[in-house]
């Protein structure tokens, strides 16, 4: 094997594949990455089991042929190098001499058949879309997803696939966040549950531009643009039916603004639990009341101006899950929607000038006294 | 202006002397009380040594070392059980008369007590030193014990300096180290690094990779080349261990991260049924110990050791916090066969534990989806069940309710 490439393109096909290289693994492999000089360029590819990223970079070959060089190393020799060729060549298949210069490095790599093949995906009837509509529904959706290992279905995130839309769900159990992005000759219909890890280096590594297919197997989802495949393992369903609880008939409805609300939160959340960090709110005619009381600690009382004229009512939440809501909100102005204290809110965008649809809902607190 | 003094913490670390030896003399005055060579643990012939006199030691005996070696090196010792309920007495008293001196007591195990007198130099008028010997005399009057106490202006420097008051009372010196503010680093610089807490077998050997068994070596590494060999925070650690820096308070009260009960066998089990009892037992014991803590707990773990000493665990975390003991029970039997499917050999020790503990006063968070679904989560029916058994086993002691299923063989 023997190329030459530019440092610049060099460090850009590092960049995108590198992060998937895990940091601690029991097979030693997996924290090298697989640099392939082929007829098209050099093929540079990180693999952590669960995702792989593989992408093409161009460069002068003069040899075919395969190593794996340790990722952090190569990394950082590469950060390092001036703005100039760098010339591989590798003596054996674990030996390989990296000049730039006058610098010169000797790295020893591990044999390129240890290194794991990757998923087999056929992009023939993959799914056409634009990157700007996945990072869109990623941004918005993927927050929501549960971090515990308790149920790891929750850990996944559902991607729907119909002909007329595509929709991401994903929740923690407490609260959840729905998406819908209208597409047109949609293709097969198929419910995916990806880990939001891979959709994680889908929104870093595709630009917004980027036109992305998509396609499945049995076990996995790949992800192409340009000479860049991600793939991942999927989740196995199925997914809860989360339809059944989005709640239909909240009938109190309040208009606030986005700011505003989570100022407040977040000023009153100070003194709340650390455990639950519940917060009350107070909704009455034109008003929500914020009120914090934690035993040991303190209390904290606010208010702000809102649009309501429903009977009133008093409702606790985890501080954080709203913080974590209006975050992602994507309006100045967002709509609240309650029905009960012990029963699911929801909150939406107000004026939103997208063809999307978003609605996330939340759980309360019991309030006990 | 008036310069202010920098004030410097004052922390101590009051360490009861051969505790175990000490509390059994006491308990039995004419009998152990009398023998210097005794050691303290189990006496079967799986037994280890839970503490040795210091004239046993003299012979090589040791802390957790077999009883049977351990009678190999001093033929002559004399072995007495573990005076459990006396040790867990003056264990109190210890740290009752601690607190005469400072409210922030905080127990590090049994014998062991960090005391932070910080902020107490106005009011006792004195050197750290003279505080110490005060508090030794004032156990050993409340208590009959003797302490050895180590003090200095971190948790670690008064931990080894403990060690250091040790060493010294073994030569009848007053079983005092006090390291004063700033000799931080020539103190600890004269260890080896296997003195310092928390630097175990497996860091020693990476570290004597790079050419350190002082730590004195190791001090002359900058903070970015340790950095490199055991990675940021490891070497940031190191690098500040080694100079006597710790940051660590002391707390009065700490919250438990994790209640468990093990028990270690007479002789190793490999019959399915004595496991199942055994685990069945413990995990009985471990939920009514959390539900009198006031915990919920969402993790339940069980510890195997196999009769090689291979010890193996297995969890579970619930989406929900459980306390009732259908939940607790069931996952561990089904942590247990999962353990024996993946090994099936004798047991010669088993534990349970629950973890992820949140107080049962917590609000609850409402869940999206029906849980019940998931079958290992308790009911209404499970808890009251809990709290009543709870209640008669308070009112008759441990054990005044108990499923049958629980009994071994000859009891009743």
């Amino acid at each position: 094997m023997k190329f030459t490439i530019t440092r610049e393109q060099l460090q850009e096909g590092l960049i995108a594949v590198a992060s998937t290289v895990p940091t601690r693994t029991t097979l030693p492999v997996l924290s090298n990455i697989l640099v392939e000089a082929t007829a098209d360029g050099v093929r540079l590819a990180g693999t952590d089991l669960d995702i792989a990223v593989s992408t093409v970079v161009p460069a002068e070959i003069e040899a075919e042929g395969a190593v794996t060089l340790p990722a952090k190393k190569l990394v950082e020799i590469v950060r390092e190098l001036p703005s100039a060729g760098i010339h591989f060549s590798a003596s054996g298949e674990q030996r390989v001499t990296l000049e730039c210069g006058r610098s010169r490095f000797k790295l020893l790599g591990i044999a390129p058949d240890e290194f794991p093949s990757f998923p087999t995906v056929s992009f023939d009837n993959a799914w056409k879309m634009t990157s700007a509509d996945i990072q869109n529904l990623i941004s918005h959706v993927v927050f929501a997803a549960s971090t515990e290992e308790s149920r790891p279905i929750l850990n996944g995130v559902l991607w729907e696939m119909r002909e007329d839309r595509m929709r991401m769900v994903a929740t923690n159990g407490h609260r959840l966040a729905r998406m819908d992005i209208p597409v047109s000759g949609g293709a097969a219909a198929a419910d995916l549950i990806v880990p939001p890890k891979a959709l994680e280096q889908i929104r870093k590594l595709f630009g917004p531009a980027d036109e992305i297919e998509v396609a499945r197997s049995d076990n996995h989802l790949g992800f192409r643009a340009g000479s860049t495949h991600i793939f991942t393992r999927l989740i196995e369903g199925p997914y809860p039916n989360y339809e059944q609880v989005i709640p239909r008939d909240n009938d109190k409805v309040v208009t606030v603004d986005r700011q505003a609300l989570a100022a407040a939160i977040r000023r009153v959340g100070v003194v709340a639990s650390d455990q639950t960090h519940r917060v009350r709110l107070s909704f009455s005619s034109g008003l929500v009341k914020f009120s914090v009381s934690t035993p040991d600690l303190g209390e904290a009382e606010d208010e702000i101006q809102a649009t309501y004229d429903g009977e009133p009512l008093e409702i606790g939440f985890n501080a954080t899950y709203l913080l974590e809501l209006l975050k992602v909100m994507p309006t100045d102005e967002v709509r609240f929607t309650l029905k009960a204290p012990e029963r699911a809110a929801t909150m939406e965008p107000v004026g939103w000038d997208d063809p999307a649809s978003y609605l996330c809902l939340v759980m309360p607190l019991r309030l006990v006294d | 202006m008036p310069t202010r003094q920098v004030t410097h913490r004052r922390l101590l670390l009051a360490d009861a002397d051969a505790f175990y030896v000490a509390v059994a003399r006491l308990v039995d005055p004419d009998g152990a009380g009398k023998e210097p060579l005794l050691i303290v643990g189990g006496s079967s012939k799986r037994g280890v040594v839970t503490s040795a006199s210091y004239e046993t030691r003299r012979y090589g005996v040791r802390s957790a070392m077999p009883t049977a070696h351990a009678l190999r090196l001093c033929p002559k010792a004399v072995i007495v059980p573990v005076p459990r309920e006396a040790c867990s007495q003056k264990s109190r008293e210890i740290r009752k008369a601690l607190e005469r001196f400072s409210p922030a007591v905080e127990p590090a195990s049994i014998d062991e007590f960090y005391v932070d007198l910080t902020g107490t130099e106005r009011l006792y008028h004195e050197s750290l030193a003279a505080t110490a010997a005060r508090i030794r005399a004032a156990v050993l009057e409340s208590t009959k014990l003797t302490v050895s106490i180590g003090g200095g202006t971190s948790r670690l420097i008064a931990k080894l300096a403990a060690e250091e008051a040790k060493r010294r009372r073994a030569g009848d010196k007053p079983g005092v180290h006090i390291v004063p503010p700033g000799g931080e680093e020539e103190f600890v610089g004269r260890l080896d690094l296997a003195q310092i807490p928390m630097i175990g077998p497996k860091f020693q050997e990476r570290l004597a990779r790079y050419g350190m068994r002082t730590v004195r070596d190791a001090l002359r590494h900058d903070v970015g080349v340790l950095e490199e060999w055991f990675g940021k925070r490891g070497g940031h650690w190191l690098y500040n261990r080694i100079r006597g820096i710790d940051t660590g308070p002391v707390e009065a009260r700490i919250r438990s991260k994790s209640i468990s009960h093990e028990e270690t066998f007479f002789d190793d089990l490999t019959e399915d049924d004595d496991l199942n009892r055994e685990v069945l037992r413990l995990a009985v014991r471990v939920a009514a110990d959390m539900r009198r803590k006031g915990f919920l707990a969402r993790t339940v773990t069980v510890k195997i050791r196999d009769g090689d000493f291979t010890t193996r665990q297995a969890g579970h975390t619930f989406p929900q916090p459980v306390s009732a003991d259908r939940p607790i029970v069931e996952t561990a039997h089904r942590l247990l066969r999962k353990l024996r499917r993946a090994r099936r050999t004798s047991a010669r020790l088993l534990g349970v534990a629950v973890s992820q503990l949140s107080e049962a006063r917590d609000p609850s968070q409402l869940a999206l989806f029906e849980e019940s679904s998931e079958g290992d989560l308790e009911t209404d029916h499970d808890r009251t069940l809990a709290r009543m058994v709870d209640g008669i086993n308070v009112k008759f002691g441990r054990g005044g309710l108990r499923r049958a299923s629980e009994l071994r063989g000859g009891e009743r």
